[in-house]
């Protein structure tokens, strides 16, 4: 059986992550009006980097992003996407953070910033897949035009990979990367043990 | 550089590094025509008929067409993506990647696969509770409370596994 030790800790963070949730689900309402913009914003400027001409249009419509192009008709297709869809694994990675054991101390600021850093990037990537899959399947025979099968294929495996695989898996990656000796203690072990237990059984 | 390589080397990297490689080989496989045709579309009518089910149990009187759960007073249909098997194979991902014997890693996922199939049954007919009596509400319920409350039970599940049965106590 895991020590006492480590009984009490996992007791100590499944009672604290419930209150945890509520705060981050408060934290995430808060930053939402002001994060919103910031990946509308990020999301065009980094698709516009990569086409030429520069013609990508991001613009925020209420929670969605609106997605179209410039140079076509003001009446052609745009494509909707909801934005909490894309960024509300922010909830789930906080409620973890908050629900340790003291989450600020021993660089626990620096790992929450660079994971922070992680989900933003991940979320203008996901922003871009939809300027993608807009792009090879909304336009009729303009995507058709430009976008053989195989590249459609590619962007709607990747888009769909983004909006469920990473969406969800995530927070627990990061949470077990950024604060491995914390993680490992809930466990009930520490490191040492784990490694030398990984290398028995691969 | 020299930082990336000694992550990747610690248990937490190899760990990261493992379940990143199982969840990508996961998701190819149930994104294959073949898969997607003759097991998920399959799975989803299954889950769509556990809620008529459990929706039943309540009096609601619901029938399943296709993968549409529908009854006199709400409609809504399951899509794949909604069918509990991602959020499956995540925790199953989190299994396969930690470093535990193959016995208790078959038992995890078959206990995680039960729990998990019981939290999508509760929340497929919460969701559709919430679009019979807050039709507004159901858009906010679906993406963020419900989906976050799956990745919290998923890593939780894993947690508990972990804690009390990836190990035994001589390999502690």
């Amino acid at each position: 059986m895991p020590s006492r030790r480590s009984n009490a800790d996992l007791a100590r963070f499944l009672r604290r992550l419930p209150l945890a949730v509520v705060i981050a689900a408060a934290i995430w309402f808060a930053i939402r009006p002001l994060y919103n913009p910031v990946i509308c914003t990020l999301g065009q400027v980094v698709a516009r980097a990569f086409e030429y001409p520069r013609v990508a249009k991001i613009v925020l419509d209420g929670k969605d992003a609106v997605i179209g192009r410039t140079d076509l008709r003001a009446d052609s297709a745009w494509l909707k996407v909801s934005l909490t869809q894309i960024h509300f694994n922010i909830i789930p990675f906080m409620a973890l953070f908050l629900a340790m054991p003291r989450p600020f101390s021993r660089g626990g600021l620096k790992a929450l910033l660079t994971a922070l850093g992680v989900l933003l990037l991940s979320h203008v990537v996901a922003l871009l897949l939809n300027v993608k899959v807009y792009y090879s399947f909304n336009l009729g025979a303009w995507s058709r035009i430009n976008y053989s099968d195989f590249a459609r294929n590619i962007y709607g495996g990747l888009r769909y990979f983004f909006d469920i695989a990473v969406t969800f898996a995530l927070p627990l990656l990061l949470w077990v990367g950024l604060f491995p000796e914390r993680v490992f203690r809930l466990l009930g072990f520490d490191q040492e043990t784990a490694a030398r237990h990984a290398g028995r059984a691969s | 550089m020299a930082a990336l390589r000694a992550f990747l080397a610690s248990p937490a990297g190899r760990f990261v590094t493992r379940y990143a490689l199982a969840l990508a080989v996961g998701f190819i496989v149930i994104a294959l025509r073949p898969v997607n045709d003759h097991v998920v579309n399959p799975y989803t009518t299954f889950v769509a008929h556990e809620a008529r089910l459990a929706l039943n149990l309540m009096g609601e009187g619901a029938s399943v067409r296709g993968q549409t759960l529908s009854s006199r007073r709400f409609s809504v249909q399951i899509y794949n993506g909604c069918n509990g098997l991602e959020a499956i194979l995540i925790f199953v991902s989190g299994v396969l990647a930690f470093p535990a014997r193959w016995q208790r890693k078959v038992v995890g996922m078959l206990a995680g696969f039960l729990a998990i199939q019981l939290v999508n049954i509760i929340r497929v007919v919460s969701l559709f509770y919430v679009g019979v009596f807050y039709p507004g509400w159901f858009a906010t319920t679906h993406i963020f409370v419900w989906q976050s409350i799956v990745i919290v039970f998923g890593v939780l599940l894993w947690l508990l596994w972990v804690h009390r049965y990836a190990l035994s106590p001589v390999e502690r």
